[in-house]
């Protein structure tokens, strides 16, 4: 069976960017997240197997949405997608709970790579 | 194994740490809130023990010891430092270096530092009374720590974003794994773009080096791993970090650069000898050969460059020390920090600079009280700033303080008969002239730090001999800025070729303003001496024949090379200008009896030697 995914982020193209890298290597996106605040919700909901987590989003912020969703769930999967210049914020997240991030502008190939890293 | 094949390493690698720690002092002592100084000095002085110990310089290990131990109580952020603190600071800073330099020396050590130690721990004690000062480090390194760590250490890809959020990942799961004690920088330097992507950890665990090496590459981005046993304050490493830079000693880029010097010569002949034949093979070889030198000489001359940080970094704390000493409240600010200057260059302008900025304390700022009832604000500004100019550095050192007394000044030199009676105006050029006397000086008292009169005389000889100029704008009341001119290598210098009779003179650019036709509408006599009309002003007239004593008068339509240093101009009469070209500066020892009026020599192209002329003296 598939990995199964939420992706997270404000943005629509990047969430449609993300879901297409990774439905084509195979992995199945279950739900997408618009806010923080979704995102805690979708996870509690689906229990996917890998979060997709964008850091500035309205409504509750990515980095505590990592928060309480390991809270939640100690094991979580969670890969931060984060922009140049956000260093302290990623090591911040990091810190919380998240496994792994990748940096915007997206590569596939590295986006794969770092879901793989996650996974195990 | 033999350590002292280290000791100039160590040295030097200090002596860059100790600049580092003052420079933070500095800071720190100016915003004492800011918690970044703390955290940067600690580090250095960290990293100053542990080489000291490897060495085994027990007096540097202990003093470094003591005074990390202060820090780490001061960075905590939960005592206020005060004046005392920071003086203590900065005398157990200057101790540290006093020690440092004798035990790499070898000499007695000519400083008492027992006061400085025993300081250090007192306001340990009153900070934190409950604490004992930790023991002594050459107890550590004696006995070994029972339980041995490891020591990892990391090289994060270099093309790898985020280097630091990578380096987080990596601690997270060396943490998964048992105890991580130091992060070294500390995890608060990951969070910033400081962060080059080298770190190291020590770990306490039971996994095996290969558990450790694959959790930390499987988390990506990850170039180098190394990991070693720690024995005692030391680390055994498996294999050696990666160097990126080695020290040369400057005369061996000296002795290249000289070789390129001949090269190019040899080039210049080839390409002669080659113009004529109508040998196409031949021309290829030659305009190859031509493009290769030309690479190579850019090569070594941009290994010669060095940033001139290199020898601002010591200024701060220098005009700090000053003006405490005088009492003067200065704010001090150094711009243009990156840009690069020759070696060569760079060594020789930081007196006539140490002169230009006392200078700037003693007689430029005035006191509190006088600055105030001026209207000016309570602190002096005194700005240090390099920048590029065409094919110059010109160095500034600005201050806001009172100004040159013009008045006073023309009065002095008319008295002593330097300037005549009816000159009215002391002009910046005239300003420079008199200041530049030799044993000139406008303090009204000897004081220790300057108006010994050798200042601005020592600093323009100076300037001179590198083939540069020193400017003076100074305006009562709002302030004096020097500014020194420099060419940005010794070793290379373009200049024009000037032919007089069958003799040729070679005229480096540096003060070249430019050239123009000699004509009789604008030669005229000034005071019984030759002199032309150039844009509107009444310059002198030399004449290079004159100069280097060569018989014969020069006929037809002559050129004039117009030299400049400042506002100061002068016409150089020559009988041919034969282009411009870039020349290797040849290391010049004059017979006797020579002229005193060449600053070098070089070879041209067809393999003759031919004399640099200095432009700077003839202005």
């Amino acid at each position: 069976m598939s990995h199964s995914v939420l992706v997270c982020d404000d943005a629509i193209f990047m969430r449609t960017m993300i879901s297409d890298i990774l439905s084509q290597a195979g992995y199945e996106v279950v739900g997408e997240a618009e806010t923080g605040l979704q995102a805690v919700e979708k996870y509690k909901e689906l229990k996917p197997d890998l979060v997709t987590m964008d850091i500035v989003m309205p409504d509750m912020g990515g980095i505590d949405a990592v928060r309480e969703i390991v809270a939640h769930d100690p094991d979580a999967c969670i890969l931060m997608c984060s922009a140049m210049g956000q260093q302290a914020l990623v090591v911040e997240a990091i810190q919380a709970g998240a496994k792994d991030f990748v940096v915007k502008p997206f590569q596939p190939s590295r986006v794969l790579e770092a879901v793989q890293r996650v996974l195990g | 194994m033999d350590l002292s094949q280290y000791a100039e390493l160590f040295l030097a690698e200090t002596r860059e740490h100790l600049g580092a720690i003052n420079q933070q002092l500095l800071e720190w002592e100016r915003v004492p809130e800011a918690g970044e100084p703390v955290g940067g000095i600690f580090r250095a002085v960290h990293t100053i023990k542990g080489m000291a110990a490897t060495m085994g310089y027990a007096d540097v290990t202990d003093l470094a010891h003591r005074m990390e131990n202060l820090l780490d109580i001061l960075r905590s952020g939960e005592h206020e430092v005060n004046d005392k603190v920071f003086e203590l600071l900065f005398q157990a800073a200057d101790a540290l270096e006093k020690v440092v330099e004798s035990s790499v020396s070898g000499r007695e050590l000519d400083a008492d530092t027992s006061g400085v130690l025993a300081q250090l721990d007192a306001t340990c004690q009153s900070l934190v009374p409950a604490a004992k000062p930790a023991p002594p480090p050459v107890a550590r390194s004696v006995v070994p720590p029972q339980v041995a760590g490891k020591w990892v250490h990391v090289v994060i890809d270099p093309g790898a974003a985020l280097k630091g959020a990578r380096a987080a990942v990596v601690l997270k799961r060396m943490e998964q794994l048992g105890q991580v004690n130091t992060v070294q920088p500390p995890a608060t330097v990951l969070e910033t773009e400081d962060f080059d992507g080298e770190f190291g950890l020590r770990i306490e665990t039971s996994a095996d080096d290969n558990v450790i090496e694959e959790q930390i590459r499987t988390a990506g981005d990850i170039a180098e791993v190394n990991i070693g046993e720690v024995v005692g304050g030391g680390v055994v490493e498996r294999s050696e970090a990666r160097t990126r830079h080695i020290r040369v000693d400057l005369r061996r880029v000296d002795a290249m650069m000289n070789l390129v010097g001949e090269l190019m010569t040899t080039k210049d002949r080839l390409a002669q000898l080659s113009a004529g034949r109508g040998d196409p093979p031949l021309d290829d070889v030659s305009l190859k050969m031509s493009h290769l030198t030309a690479q190579l000489q850019s090569e070594i001359l941009d290994a010669r460059m060095t940033p001139v940080w290199q020898v601002f970094d010591r200024f701060p704390r220098l005009v700090r020390d000053l003006s405490k000493q005088l009492g003067k409240v200065v704010e001090f600010k150094v711009e243009g920090k990156e840009i690069e200057l020759d070696r060569a260059i760079l060594d020789e302008i930081g007196d006539p600079l140490v002169h230009l900025l006392r200078n700037a304390i003693d007689h430029g700022i005035e006191p509190v009280a006088e600055r105030v009832a001026a209207g000016k604000t309570p602190s002096g500004h005194i700005v240090l700033s390099a920048e590029r100019e065409r094919a110059t550095v010109v160095i500034h050192v600005s201050d806001d303080g009172r100004g040159i007394d013009r008045a006073k000044l023309l009065a002095d030199a008319k008295r002593t008969g330097m300037l005549d009676e009816d000159v009215d105006v002391l002009s910046n050029e005239l300003l420079l002239r008199v200041l530049s006397r030799p044993g000139f000086s406008t303090a009204a008292a000897v004081s220790s730090v300057s108006g010994r009169g050798v200042g601005i005389d020592a600093v323009a000889t100076s300037l001179r001999t590198l083939g540069g100029g020193l400017e003076v704008r100074s305006v009562a009341g709002e302030g004096t800025t020097f500014s020194l001119r420099l060419p940005i290598t010794l070793a290379i210098v373009r200049a024009l070729t000037a032919e007089v009779g069958a003799e040729r003179y070679l005229l480096p650019v540096t003060h070249v303003a430019e050239t123009v036709d000699l004509s009789e509408e604008t030669t005229t006599s000034l005071e019984g001496k030759d002199a032309m009309l150039y844009r509107g002003e009444m310059i002198p007239l030399l004449d290079l024949r004159k100069v280097v004593l060569l018989p014969g008068e020069g006929h037809g339509r002559r050129p004039v090379v117009v030299l400049q240093i400042g506002e100061r101009r002068s016409g150089l009469v020559v009988d041919a200008l034969a282009g411009q070209q870039e020349i290797v500066v040849k290391p010049f020892d004059p017979p006797r009896g020579t002229l005193p009026i060449f600053s070098g020599a070089t070879v041209l192209g067809d393999g003759s030697p031919a004399l640099i002329l200095d432009t700077g003296g003839l202005v």
